[in-house]
């Protein structure tokens, strides 16, 4: 059933009357910006936009679409980089943003509860001081929301050791489509009954709208040892990651850019990085000082023993000191640095085996140049994470095409080495042709059987993820259609 | 688009069966047979021939936890797991592991010892207890305070359904956000929505060294009040354990340890150097003298008591509260620790304890439902992981039912409709 794209007059005056016309969008104008997330290749304007302050308002919100029959897709800050919050056939987009309380902080008991639309980079500031820090840190954590990196299974820079959004989450409160509110988990661990707490983190607001999440809060290091390691090849730098693995060392993290997105961060900030270098590695340890030193002595041979030199070396106390927080913000503005290259750019997030990082890496040079499409790499070496960045001009329509075809080669090849589409971004309408390559029919009857059991008329976010089901619009690709 | 109706079967009416010839299924009910699958295409064989036959499955792996949960409530099937034993992929450079589910916790730790790598995760009886069993059940020992539960180790899985068809969720790469979690639903499922038949695992290297501090306390007072204390520590536990005197004795009697009202075990893994300052930082933050070091080697038959002795044999019921750490410290003051051997996750709020009497339902049946209400009034539950069968219904292993059951049952019926997986085994009608 096509969902339609004119809203009745009635829900849009009833949806006033819960949020206030103060957290509602009506004209178009105001909602053009909801047109697309940080995906912007496919767009649709949402036909209202509203603002619920409270779990009741959301409750009210999902009821009167329920009734009306519009779907509704919930939304975060939007810097979804796979188009998760696309209003895909129109209706009612919930924003989150104005539930940004943090309502609780136990450091005791090691949690904290927070609305959906609170900024994580909140969340570590409000924290700041008290020994404790929520770890999840992606890399667009100054504007991204908890809520949205509950709904994404967001990971980042320190996943290595400190592992992706699920592993910090106790708890969720979730509103689901037909209004009911489900209390999943909590500050306590193993409540009885199944863990829907790890099954709804992830659901890419396919299931409901989350309204409340409650965190694990992570003591900080003591100290930490962070050094920028410079290659003259990409290969030689993927060589030191298998190397540092390999030595049981777990780094907080390892990162790596190649020579296009160094040049392109050094004329942005720049820090220093050397524009010649092949790779740079950003490889970072923490924990308590008097450990440290030893493992800093490994990694700093290790890089030179792969022909690689320590540019930098800077020990910290705190994550304040300002060379720390240069070379971090080096690193998390790096798709910021990207616009000054091209005007549009696409980012791919597949995964590798950590072994098949040269491999990958190699295969994305030869697919740029068979499509004659410029690619910068910016990723999480230490996962295997990759996020391939490429460069185009959406307003020519041949690059447009050369670039979804080059990321189609890149992904398909990342699940033909046992690895996977997205490690961290979501499937969202970007990526959802590729979940009948990972998963065979019977899997993804599954998805949507459970999709079906929180989400039975599929009016929540429909057409994203998972293929298949109840409130399927018949969508040809994931569709590209042009800017409206 | 897919057809999710299962297919129509006619349920054939069984009967449990009189005798134990065909295998044991728990709670004193016998199995109509016991089938051994050796491979996961028979295993799927199996499952779809039995459940035509009108069977029940009960998957079953070390057959450590057989009474755990609630009683079998239709006639059915065992399920032996244990011919699924083998490694599918060890790629040690990758740190990630893919094994079948009938493999033992110990003989995986074999495997990955060779490479200088280990399984974050414990269990009891781990020679006996297989990966399946462990992540159905959701098990875990002391280092889970610094080190993870089950849920933080699993990244793929693959379990055959009740129409006898592999379902696989995640994959085998450390980070992956495609598809729905099926293996953080499937952990702790209690074999209620499809048997585990293989896992895809983060694994870790081998710590450099090892320690357990063993701390003595006349008060609990004394014991909440350093355990406050270690909670903004300069140290970095990875374990912390507060035993009453009966476990301490049980635990710490072997090496000869002093003991008194309680013990707080502190563990600590990481490099020589970091191990060494941690142990002289904690004699100086608690401020005593009387501290009894375990180092390396030494340490280890202690690790491995303290993870046993969370499934006393010799215990006629054994409850677990599950709360907030500070909560779990008021919750322990509720408790008679003359008539309980008492054993907590202290970092985590679990909170063990093993009946040391002969068990008396008169006098029993009150104490329960006496600390689930203490449970309850601070947040938290407490479930019966071991009760004898006849006290079950009465006693609520479960607990009390929680408002996120309605929303489980509906899960369950997504991803097993003919309800044929371990029926009654888990919370509310699952
Ligand atoms: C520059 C940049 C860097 C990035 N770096 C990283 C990184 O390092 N790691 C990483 O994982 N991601 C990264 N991302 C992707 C993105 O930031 C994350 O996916 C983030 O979690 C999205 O949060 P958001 O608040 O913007 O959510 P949105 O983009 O608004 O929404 C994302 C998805 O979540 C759903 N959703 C949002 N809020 C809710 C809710 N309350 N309830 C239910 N569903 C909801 C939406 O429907 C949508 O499907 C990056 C993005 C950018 C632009």
């Amino acid at each position: 059933m096509p969902a339609t794209t004119t809203l009745p007059t009635r829900l849009a005056s009833e949806l006033s009357s819960i949020v206030g016309p103060e957290n509602l969008l009506a004209h178009r104008d105001e909602r053009l910006v909801y047109e697309c997330d940080g995906f912007v290749i496919e767009k649709n304007v949402p036909d209202l936009v509203v603002f619920p302050t409270s779990t009741e308002q959301v409750v009210g919100v999902v009821k009167a679409c329920g009734r009306a029959g519009v779907p509704f897709v919930p939304r975060g800050a939007g810097t979804s980089l796979a188009g998760g919050t696309l209003a895909v056939g129109g209706g009612v987009m919930i924003c989150l943003t104005r539930m940004k309380r943090i309502l609780e902080v136990n450091a005791r008991d090691r949690y904290a509860v927070v609305e959906p639309g609170v900024v994580n980079v909140w969340l570590t500031r409000a924290l700041a001081g008290s020994g404790f820090h929520y770890a999840p840190d992606p890399s667009s954590q100054g504007a991204c929301t908890i809520g949205g990196n509950v709904a994404t299974n967001s990971g980042g820079p320190h996943t290595l050791k400190y592992g992706v959004t699920v592993n910090h989450v106790l708890g969720v409160e979730l509103v689901l489509p037909d209004g009911s509110v489900v209390q999943a988990g909590g500050p306590e661990e193993d409540h009885p009954g199944y863990d829907l707490t790890g099954l709804i983190v992830g659901h890419e607001g396919t299931f409901g709208i989350v309204t409340k999440v409650t965190v694990d809060l992570t003591r900080d290091p003591e100290a930490g040892r962070t050094f920028l390691g410079v290659f003259e090849t990409v290969e030689a730098a993927t060589e030191a990651v298998s190397g540092i693995i390999a030595a049981g060392i777990v780094p907080a993290a390892l990162e790596m850019l190649d020579n296009p997105m160094i040049r392109a961060v050094e004329a942005a900030f720049r820090f220093g990085f050397p524009t010649e270098a092949g790779a740079v590695l950003i490889i970072e340890t923490d924990g308590l000082d008097a450990g440290l030193e030893r493992e800093a002595q490994s990694i700093a041979s290790i890089v030179r023993s792969n022909g690689g030199s320590v540019a930098k070396a800077i020990t910290w106390r705190t994550r304040k000191e300002p060379e720390y927080m240069a070379i971090w913000k080096a690193r998390k503005s790096a798709f910021g640095a990207i616009g000054r290259l091209s005007p549009t750019f696409c980012t791919q997030d597949g995964v590798v085996p950590r072994t098949k990082l040269p491999h990958i890496l190699r295969f994305i040079t030869a697919v740029g140049e068979r499509h004659d499409i410029r690619i910068a790499n910016v990723f999480h070496a230490g996962d295997g994470n990759i996020h391939p960045i490429l460069l185009f001009d959406e307003r020519d329509p041949d690059q447009v095409r050369r670039v979804l075809e080059a990321s189609h080669e890149i992904l398909e090849e990342c699940i033909n080495v046992g690895g996977s589409v997205t490690g961290e971004h979501g499937i969202g309408v970007e990526k959802m042709s590729f979940m009948p390559r990972l998963f065979s029919p019977a899997d993804l009857a599954a998805m949507v059987a459970l999709r079906t059991a929180f989400n039975p008329a599929g009016l929540c976010s429909p057409d994203k993820m998972i293929p298949g089901g109840a409130g399927c619009i018949e969508r040809k690709s994931p569709g590209h259609k042009a800017s409206a | 688009m897919l057809d999710l109706s299962p297919p129509v079967i006619e349920t054939i009416a069984l009967n449990w069966p009189e005798t134990s010839a065909g295998g044991v299924l728990g709670d004193g009910r016998s199995a109509s047979a016991t089938d051994r699958p050796s491979s996961l295409e028979e295993l799927c064989e199996i499952v779809a021939r039995r459940v035509g036959e009108g069977h029940a499955l009960y998957p079953q792996g070390g057959a450590t936890a057989l009474d755990y949960g609630g009683i079998p409530r239709r006639p059915g099937v065992a399920i032996d797991l244990r011919g699924l034993a083998r490694v599918v992929d060890y790629p040690a450079a990758d740190m990630t592991i893919t094994i079948e589910a009938g493999m033992t916790l110990a003989a995986l730790q074999k495997t990955l010892g060779e490479q200088g790598q280990r399984l974050t995760l414990e269990a009891p009886l781990a020679d006996r207890a297989t990966l399946g069993g462990i992540f159905a059940t959701n098990a875990s020992g002391p280092r889970r305070f610094g080190l993870g539960r089950p849920r933080d180790q699993i990244i793929g899985i693959r379990y055959v359904d009740g129409e006898g068809r592999a379902i696989k969720g995640g994959g085998r790469v450390v980070k992956n956000v495609a598809g729905y979690d099926l293996p953080k639903l499937l952990t702790g499922s209690m074999g209620t929505l499809g048997i585990i038949a293989e896992l895809t695992l983060k694994v870790r290297p081998k710590p450099e060294a090892s320690a357990l501090a063993w701390v003595r306390f006349r008060r609990l007072a004394d014991a909440a009040q350093a355990l406050d204390r270690l909670n903004t520590s300069g140290t970095r536990p990875v374990a912390l354990e507060l035993l009453n005197a009966p476990t301490a004795r049980k635990v710490g009697g072997g090496a000869g340890l002093p003991v008194e009202e309680w013990v707080l075990v502190v563990g600590f893994e990481d490099n020589a150097a970091s191990v060494a300052w941690q142990l002289d930082r904690l004699t100086l933050e608690l401020g005593r003298t009387d501290l009894v070091f375990l180092k390396d080697n030494d340490s280890a038959p202690l690790w491995s008591a303290l993870v046993d002795s969370q499934a006393d044999e010799d215990a006629p019921l054994t409850f677990a509260a599950n709360l907030k750490p500070s909560a779990a410290l008021v919750f322990l003051g509720s408790i008679d620790a003359a008539r309980w051997a008492i054993q907590t996750h202290a970092g985590n709020g679990i909170v063990r304890g093993h009946f040391q009497d002969e068990a008396n339902f008169e006098e029993i049946a009150p104490e329960v439902d006496r600390l689930r209400a203490e449970a309850v009034r601070l947040g938290g539950s407490l479930t019966l992981p071991r009760c004898p069968t006849g006290w079950k219904d009465r006693l609520k292993v479960w607990g009390n039912p929680r408002a996120d059951w309605a929303i489980a049952e509906k899960v369950k019926k997504a991803l097993d409709p003919r309800g044929v997986l371990n029926p009654g085994r888990f919370v509310g009608v699952i």
